[in-house]
């Protein structure tokens, strides 16, 4: 008797704790959605992993995507190169310096950059990261020795590097950890859909698609659920409270775009709105005290669509730029 | 006791005056001669030398220009690169990359001896002028990100291919 009234007592315990909402927001994939490897005995995943580091060489500008093993080697003098990373949204990207062969003393350098940063705008942008501008470029020549392995604060990342003596290079090992709750993120491609998930955190959030889209916003919880009921709306969207903005623009960083609209109630449904700007962000502002919660898809926008969608169609925005 | 009240004195007046910027001395010698009557033109004369480019190696943020937002973006060059299908030429991105990397590199290098009179005014200076001056960055166009962006996404859908590919021979053996 006494070990069934403990059972029930957990059980109430579990049950209130599950009704408050102090649950965790997991999305975990299907197994063999992403991962078939997931699937296999322990000696397929060695035979097949074994000899499975991708190589290749880098070119002075260059993006990549997937783990590996990365060369630069300068064939002639090279001072303006940089290597783009970008990973899916819940990826952290990891640097690791496996050989480096630069002159430092001769004007040679080797940076990361947490981030990306184009014509001086950075994404994440100040505002929304936790690092400083200055910390967040880790100079090889100055604290290689120290600092092997460098990993980004989201999704995205980039080395800048200069070489002048035809010969010398560097290598480096990407290699991808999981976030569990991605902040900042770069769209890798135009379409797509994305639930962004602040827990009791006070940051905001920003997620960036650089093509024009549509972009459709299905659900939106501002503050969580309290038994049945939603708690009261957040005060505005005049910087007070927990709001969503749309914001547009022909730069990288957010926060020198152009606010296109504001949503500070939650609701479950549909708002629908084309931005034809280079760049177009969805940015939550979290003051940590709530669970918030967006769910958004978008889509490349094609700029011969003449239909109008009459529910919460906002007209486009932004001048087209292709 | 003069002598000791004038020396304490001065220490007060130094750590109590409001501290300027630490700034490099000016080599002209009218800048030099005029200093004592005409402190806000020799402030002027050294703030237009602190905003020219120093040192790139010593900089921790500092702006590197790679390109002229003028010219016609070498996209335009990649519409052959571009394809529906998902594996590109080879020796059409190279191609692309060397237009990209032309293009970037017409920029005049920045001599790396140029500044080494500024060596010697010090480390603090050098700190001083980094945190004025705008952050390493590339010039980019997003028309140009997108193209190298979706090259990394057919690369990623290869090697995706690739693996898929062996895959199913292990699990076929």
């Amino acid at each position: 008797m006494p070990s069934a009234f403990q059972f029930q007592c957990l059980f109430i315990l579990i049950f209130l704790a599950a009704s408050k909402g102090e649950t965790r927001y997991l999305e975990v994939r299907d197994a063999g959605e992403d991962e078939p490897f997931l699937l296999l005995s322990e000696d397929l995943k060695r035979e097949l992993s074994a000899g499975q580091i991708y190589r290749r060489s880098l070119r002075c500008i260059d993006m990549l995507s997937i783990e590996g093993q990365f060369t630069f080697t300068a064939d002639q003098r090279q001072l303006h190169c940089a290597t783009f990373f970008i990973g899916e949204p819940e990826d952290l990207i990891t640097i690791e310096y496996n050989f480096v062969n630069i002159d430092c003393q001769g004007g040679d350098f080797l940076k990361v950059f947490d981030g990306w940063i184009l014509k001086g705008e950075k994404f994440p942008s100040s505002l929304d990261h936790p690092l400083t501008t200055s910390q967040r470029y880790v100079d090889f020549c100055e604290s290689g020795n120290i600092q092997r392995s460098i990993r980004s604060s989201q999704n995205v990342a980039m080395i800048f590097f200069r070489i002048h003596q035809p010969g010398n290079g560097f290598t480096v090992t990407i290699k991808k950890t999981t976030n569990l709750f991605p902040c900042n993120v770069i769209s890798q491609t135009p379409s797509g859909r994305f639930t962004m998930v602040i827990p009791h955190q006070h940051r905001n959030c920003s997620f960036s698609i650089i093509y024009p889209v549509v972009i459709k916003i299905s659900d939106l919880i501002l503050g969580h659920l309290n038994g049945l009921f939603l708690k009261k709306p957040s005060a505005g969207c005049a910087g007070v409270g927990d709001f969503v903005e749309l914001l547009g623009g022909a730069g990288l960083d957010p926060s020198k775009m152009f606010p296109l609209a504001d949503l500070c109630h939650s609701f479950h449904g549909s708002a629908q709105m084309k931005i034809g700007c280079d760049n177009t962000v969805l940015r939550m502002v979290s003051s940590g005290k709530h669970i918030n919660r967006v769910t958004f898809e978008y889509h490349q926008l094609d700029l011969q669509e003449t239909e109008m969608r009459k529910e919460n169609s906002i007209e486009e925005f932004c001048f087209p730029s292709i | 006791m003069k002598i000791p009240l004038l020396v304490s004195t001065g220490i007060l007046l130094v750590t109590l005056l409001p501290c300027q910027e630490c700034r490099a001395l000016s080599k002209s010698p009218a800048a030099a001669s005029g200093a004592l009557h005409q402190p806000d033109f020799f402030q002027q004369q050294q703030q237009q030398q602190q905003t020219l480019p120093v040192l790139l190696r010593m900089g921790e943020e500092y702006f590197l220009r790679l390109g002229n937002l003028h010219k016609r973006p070498v996209g335009s060059l990649s519409a052959s690169s571009s394809s529906t299908s998902h594996l590109q030429p080879e020796a059409s991105a190279s191609n692309f990359f060397q237009a990209a990397v032309q293009q970037l590199q017409q920029l005049p290098e920045r001599s790396p001896g140029s500044p080494e009179d500024g060596e010697a005014e010090g480390e603090a200076v050098e700190r001083e002028k980094r945190s004025e001056e705008p952050p390493i960055s590339l010039d980019l166009t997003f028309h140009l990100l997108r193209e190298v962006l979706e090259m990394a996404r057919a690369e990623q859908l290869a090697q995706q291919a690739h693996s898929n590919r062996k895959l199913m021979e292990i699990i076929g053996k």
